[in-house]
């Protein structure tokens, strides 16, 4: 089974389709890339997911999408799909609070009190993400300090830290240096584990490097989607042919 | 080009002395009323009561300063709760909604009621209708309505200064808007908010309009009782120059009353730079 199934999806802002008819599976413990020119609605799929784009005023949508089977356009408490389904954004947002307190963020709300329990959640996070050796000895003090692309493994870490199902990452990397990109794409294939990871790319080496499969969209549509070894070596289809061929030269 | 740089030196020159104008105003009230009032303001005046005849004459303003006091701080607990709760509603729950639309515009509306209807609407509700007489609570009451679209309005804009990106951070954990307002939003805008609520209280401190028909009184202890008159400075001022009982006790009375208000509002600035030096970290 698909951990994310997306089923005859359509969505609007007022009268103007973005996303038309969108059929796709996105499987666990792998990494899928969903790349495109800008504007084809690759963003507005990955917010439709933990249904954070109805947040836009007129934003309509139809059909339906399920997260581990179930279906997040029925559900009325969106919280619990948010909590299922996390999300990196593409500036590094780090809450103004302590290290610590940004991994323990969500696990606080959702009820952690015991204190070993928490230091066990900020140190499994943190090595997760690998940041703990770097800021271990500075918890406590403002996550503010940390550079670029440390904010933005805090950011992952406090996804992970309540425990999702989903990994979405919405150009993750690109405000940030070739290093930090590096650190974050290995840490990335390490997450797999029991995690079904979306992320979305400008970056076409990006996809190949890290992704097991590659969605290639086009104005709202999906052209292609298939392993992405294959769809970076033959694709099936002329508009992605076109698309990569960028990446060849 | 030089005619550009010409027109800029103009205009550098004009907001310079506008500027200066009403620097030059401010520094002219003030040096007029320590000039005028500065004399008589000594610590019997301070701590004294109106004495004399007529009434006021000589002795001094202190029931007049608690009285003052009594009234912005009664103002202030009618008021804040409601305020803030407004405030938060239109930046974290209903932002974009046609209801935060309305209620908007319904503050607006408030804040543009002159002071005075506000008086005779308190007057006749809950002076006369209520039975509270001319009262401590009244005043308050007035004051309070009269300053909640000011808090409102200050607190919005605090929370909305609010790097939104947290917001978004948060909402994909998630977590409830009241957890993300009172873990980050409200820490975040503390000290903006405090600042609008400063300004109001210096607002409410020198109004005189609204606590004319509904709490002040001539003469009074301004002991705290909520249904006693209670005197007030502004009131007192109004009441030694309109009616002619000393003009030296009067501007005296001036140089109290501007005094306070200018360190309440030396405060309110001073957290307004603080927050915004919160936001640009």
């Amino acid at each position: 089974m698909n951990a994310v199934e997306i089923i005859n999806f359509n969505t609007y802002y007022g009268n103007k389709a973005v996303l038309q008819n969108i059929n796709l599976g996105f499987k666990s413990d792998s990494i899928t890339a969903i790349v495109g020119p800008s504007g084809c609605g690759k963003t507005t799929l990955l917010r439709s997911i933990n249904r954070t784009a109805e947040m836009e005023r007129g934003f309509k949508s139809q059909g339906d999408i399920r997260v581990l089977g179930k279906s997040v356009q029925e559900v009325k408490n969106v919280s619990a799909i948010r909590r299922q389904v996390g999300m990196v954004y593409q500036t590094p947002v780090v809450l103004p609070l302590s290290i610590k307190e940004n991994v323990l963020f969500g696990p606080r709300y959702y009820g952690v009190k015991n204190r070993l329990e928490m230091e066990s959640i900020v140190e499994n996070c943190l090595r997760q993400v690998a940041l703990w050796n770097e800021v271990k000895d500075r918890l406590k003090r403002p996550a503010a300090q940390l550079s670029g692309g440390q904010k933005q493994r805090l950011a992952i870490a406090r996804a992970l830290a309540v425990e999702p199902q989903v990994l979405l990452l919405d150009e993750p990397c690109s405000s940030l240096d070739p290093a930090a990109t590096g650190l974050i794409e290995e840490l990335l294939t390490q997450l797999t584990k029991d995690l079904c990871i979306i992320i979305v790319t400008h970056n076409l080496f990006q996809a190949r490097r890290i992704a097991d499969e590659t969605v290639f969209m086009l104005e709202g549509e999906v052209v292609e989607k298939g392993f992405t070894n294959i769809l970076f070596t033959s694709p099936a289809n002329e508009k992605t042919r076109g698309f990569i061929s960028g990446l060849f030269g | 080009m030089k005619q550009r740089a010409v027109t800029d030196g103009l205009l550098m020159g004009f907001f310079w002395l506008a500027g200066l104008f009403i620097l030059v105003v401010l520094l002219a009230i003030i040096a007029y009323l320590i000039w005028r009032g500065g004399p008589f303001v000594d610590s019997a005046f301070i701590m004294g009561s109106p004495a004399g005849l007529p009434l006021g004459s000589e002795g001094g303003i202190f029931p007049a300063i608690k009285g003052t006091l009594w009234l912005v701080l009664l103002a202030l607990v009618l008021s804040i709760l409601p305020g803030l709760l407004t405030a938060a509603y239109l930046s974290e729950y209903g932002r974009g909604g046609r209801l935060a639309d309305i209620i908007n515009l319904l503050v607006q509306s408030m804040a543009g009621v002159p002071s005075i209807v506000t008086g005779l609407f308190v007057y006749a509700l809950a002076v006369v209708s209520l039975g509270w007489g001319i009262s401590l609570l009244a005043g308050g009451l007035a004051l309070a309505i009269m300053i909640f679209p000011v808090i409102v309005v200050s607190t919005r804009e605090a929370l909305l200064a609010v790097d939104e990106n947290y917001r978004l951070a948060a909402d994909s954990l998630g977590v409830s808007r009241f957890y993300t307002l009172y873990r980050i939003i409200l820490p975040r805008a503390a000290a903006g908010i405090m600042a609008g609520v400063l300004l109001a209280l210096g607002y409410a401190a020198g109004a005189t309009a609204p606590i004319m028909v509904t709490a002040a009184a001539i003469i009074a202890s301004s002991s705290g009782a909520l249904l006693e008159p209670v005197m007030a400075l502004p009131y007192h001022l109004y009441i030694l120059f309109n009616e002619h009982i000393s003009m030296n006790q009067a501007y005296a009375t001036a140089l109290v009353l501007v005094i306070l208000l200018l360190l309440i509002n030396i405060l309110a600035l001073s957290l307004h730079s603080l927050q915004e030096r919160i936001n640009s970290r």
